[in-house]
């Protein structure tokens, strides 16, 4: 398997890394935020990234996130909230359960039928670089978003709360956070950076049901990368996983690259489990 | 109770189970088939994650490391199914010793995460070694019509892992790694190797599902990633366990038994929204009754561990 | 001079920007028994911690009966014979009594069952030997703890406040049950906060304050140092 790089190929590998990076990062911070303040693996960060590739699909982006958020919030209020403090097993199959009802639903709402979104094709070439539109333009609104969310996190009160909770939940309670309250906003929060996610990810991949699951692994591989709880951290693993991935696939498949990505997952927990950027012990 | 009719109960059942084939149809014999199965990978998943609270979210990955080493020395090299379903076990074995040694180290969540990839990695290898496993197109194995003695071999197995989960529970192995999932940090500093015990209870966990996926892809005479990989299975049999009893040695048998009766029920009347049942099912179990049916009739009647 | 049992030399541990323990030296002879105080976040549960290496640590040695621990996984230190209780009682809650007992120790089942109960009667706890640990009360979970730190018979016992949330009467058996093991030759080590409980037990007390060894003597001695008065009670 010998592959001559060139430096040509290595930039391109690098540019490609980095446009899917940020929608890594993007999708992942929603995650990273469940983890970071509840301490919940949300299984169902896939299926919720589906229904707004969906919600986008017959509405739009906008709409799509709200509704989101707001089945995000109704999510938690009713079922996630009884499970915040239970051993972790208990939030890991009752989001898996959520997951599978979630991915039936679409099914039987929407059919298995792939869909797709033709908003821009074709590549922008720039010297000997080829840049996908469609990844420019969601790199764009990943990076704008991503940026807003961090200016939510580091200047609103609500921001600083979340921050705050998901550091020590008991000092932000005494402190007199409304710890109910800010699960309520980080999943609803949570869930519309899915579907913001799957908005953009609707313009490069088909829509169908199941296209959630595969963003569940990367975002772990992301948190891990990053750090849990350390919400920056998710924003560089994001691009260090799109820049493996796409490095990895000049001299292997796509299949084995999943490979790598799992076995420098399990290799970075051994090493520093709190991740590689460093976050918190859980 | 007397022991003698404690005893007598499982022997009669033993008994009529042997017996069943000879009187019951095609279907009622698979269906039996299928519920031995479910018990060897629910007492199996019991066996790490009841007994040492360490939650494996990828067992499934055992099952069918099983059946793919099974599948290809039956297609491949002609291997007899017995003797490639103990080897489907073996080959499990040693992904378990693979896996476990570094994941076994990482806590409760990352441990999850970790075995939550393992399933994905696994459908991706068998892609990628396509001329060996058939890749995406899956792997045909030679017609045979062995449906019943496969059935007494799973009932084996599946009587085997029962009785497995009664030797440790009642042995100083089993308490020592019921240590492990009370307080893992006062069971070191009583000088139990955790590290060990963690691995010998995961090692024995996967051999089970490990012939059953064999033994499973035998009979199917043919399989492919989606049907030997799949996370429903993982949850599944995670369900069984929880709704029978974590912790239990009967607990998984209900479970297996009384699940595997439902969802056939369920969905033979509901095939469209029969996932969105069974999920609803989970959140329930998860929810109202984590210890499981045996779990809680132990603490309210302080019945001896060996149920 | 005979090989101390436990050589602390110049240990250090860091968490971050914080050196909770910060070159603390210290040694212990055999058949004695030692105080460890000093205000709260002083480092002593980290200096336990060390020990028993439930802690790495950044620099120095433990050396324990002339062999070095420091490093080895905590199982292998409490197999050459290290035991200790924990500041919060950690039982096993769904095991019974007689089963904690048992879990920790590898001998035949009779020697062990003997010898569990032996204990078991020792504290009073024989009547309760089939109850899950769980359902103790406090005084007996701490009870229980404390004899299945002892059924490994270790030479080195390390205390974490015994005396916390314990009435008079199970403290003074408590602590009679502990010079009795100092009479056989055994070494204790205790973090306590009770003053009565120091200077009434303990031969040698270690001061630490910030993560330093600010003193070390006889209990009286100790307690008229100028450091420590200033630890404790500030300027």
């Amino acid at each position: 398997m010998n592959v001559v790089v060139t430096p040509a190929m290595l930039g391109q590998v690098v540019i490609s890394g980095i446009l899917s990076g940020a929608l890594y990062a993007m999708v992942a911070l929603g995650l990273a935020l469940i983890f970071g303040v509840m301490r919940i693996i949300n299984v169902a960060h896939g299926p919720l990234l589906m229904l707004g590739a969906y919600a986008t699909y017959f509405l739009s982006t906008a709409v799509s996130m709200a509704m989101l958020f707001v089945v995000g919030v109704l999510l938690e209020r009713t079922l996630v909230f009884r499970v915040v403090d239970a051993p972790e097993l208990s939030s890991l199959l009752l989001t898996f359960g959520v997951s599978i009802a979630l991915v039936n639903l679409a099914q039987l709402l929407f059919t298995s039928d792939l869909r797709s979104v033709e908003y821009l094709t074709g590549a922008w070439v720039v010297g000997p670089f080829a840049l996908s539109k469609s990844r420019v333009v969601a790199f764009v609104f990943a990076g704008a978003l991503t940026g807003l969310a961090f200016l939510f996190l580091g200047r609103t009160k609500l921001g600083k709360a979340i921050r705050a909770t998901s550091q020590s939940r008991e000092v932000a309670m005494v402190c007199g956070i409304d710890v109910q309250r800010i699960h309520l906003v980080t999943f609803g929060l949570a869930a519309a950076l899915a579907a913001a996610g799957g908005a953009l990810i609707a313009v490069i991949v088909a829509i169908q049901p199941e296209m959630g699951q595969i963003w569940t692994f990367k975002s772990f591989l992301v948190i891990v990368l990053g750090g849990a709880g350390n919400y920056p951290g998710a924003l560089l693993g994001g691009i260090l996983l799109g820049l493996i991935e796409q490095v990895a696939s000049l001299f292997l498949t796509t299949q084995l690259s999943e490979v790598v990505a799992y076995v420098l997952l399990v290799a970075i927990l051994l090493v520093r489990p709190t991740g590689l950027l460093g976050g918190r012990q859980t | 109770m007397s022991r003698h009719v404690a005893l007598a109960a499982p022997v009669a059942v033993a008994l009529a189970l042997a017996a069943y084939p000879v009187v019951a149809s095609g279907y009622e014999v698979r269906a039996t088939l299928q519920i031995f199965m479910w018990i060897v990978l629910a007492g199996s998943w019991n066996l790490i994650s009841g007994l040492t609270g360490y939650v494996s979210f990828g067992h499934v990955a055992f099952f069918g490391a099983g059946a793919y080493a099974g599948a290809i020395l039956i297609s491949k090299a002609g291997w007899p199914w017995l003797a490639a379903a103990l080897v489907g076990g073996g080959a499990a074995v040693l992904l378990a010793l693979v896996i476990g040694y570094p994941c076994l180290r990482l806590k409760g969540p990352y441990f999850a995460i970790a075995m939550l990839g393992l399933n994905e990695v696994l459908r991706a290898l068998v892609s990628y070694f396509e001329g060996l496993t058939g890749g995406g197109n899956g792997l045909s194995l030679p017609t045979l019509d062995a449906t019943v003695p496969i059935y007494y071999v799973m009932g084996l197995t599946a009587v085997a892992v029962t009785v497995l989960t009664y030797l440790i529970i009642t042995s100083r192995f089993g308490l020592r790694l019921m240590t492990i999932r009370e307080d893992e940090v006062a069971a070191e500093a009583m000088g139990i190797d955790t590290a060990r015990h963690k691995l010998y209870a995961f090692l024995l966990s996967a051999a089970g599902p490990g012939i059953a996926g064999a033994l499973t892809a035998r009979d199917q005479g043919y399989i492919e990633p989606i049907s030997v990989f799949p996370l429903a299975t993982t949850i599944t049999m995670i369900v069984m366990v929880l709704f029978g009893g974590k912790g239990t040695v009967w607990g998984p048998v209900l479970g297996a038994v009384v699940l595997f009766v439902a969802q056939e029920v369920v969905w033979a009347r509901y095939p469209y929204v029969h996932p969105l049942l069974f999920g609803a099912l989970i959140v329930a179990v998860v929810l109202l009754m984590p210890r499981g049916v045996l779990g809680i009739l132990q603490v309210r009647y302080r019945l001896p561990r060996t149920i | 001079m005979a090989t101390p049992v436990l050589d602390i030399d110049r240990l250090r541990k860091r968490f971050g920007g914080v050196t909770a323990v910060d070159g603390v030296s210290l040694r212990l002879e055999a058949g004695r028994i030692y105080g460890l105080i000093g205000p709260n976040g002083s480092g002593k549960t980290t200096l336990f911690n060390c020990i028993t290496g439930v802690e790495r640590r950044d620099e120095g040695r433990v050396v324990f009966g002339g062999e070095r621990v420091d490093g080895l996984r905590p199982w292998e230190i409490a197999q050459k014979g290290i035991g200790r209780t924990f500041q919060v009682i950690r039982v096993f809650p769904e095991l019974s009594a007689l089963e904690n007992l048992l879990v920790v120790t590898r001998d035949r089942l009779a020697a062990a069952r003997e010898r569990a109960d032996r204990l078991l009667r020792f504290v009073k706890l024989d009547g309760l030997r089939d109850e899950y640990a769980g359902n103790l009360s406090y005084g007996q979970q701490k009870l229980l703890e404390f004899v299945r730190m002892l059924m490994r018979d270790p030479t080195l016992i390390l205390l974490d406040e015994p005396a916390a949330g314990v009435n008079r009467t199970l403290l003074n058996d408590l602590l009679e049950a502990v010079r009795q093991l100092r009479d056989r030759g055994k070494t204790i080590l205790l973090v306590e906060h009770d003053m009565k409980v120091v200077m009434g037990l303990c031969e040698t007390v270690f001061v630490l304050d910030h993560g330093e060894k600010i003193a070390e003597g006889a209990p009286g001695v100790i307690q008229t140092d100028e450091r420590v008065i200033e630890a404790y009670f500030g300027r």
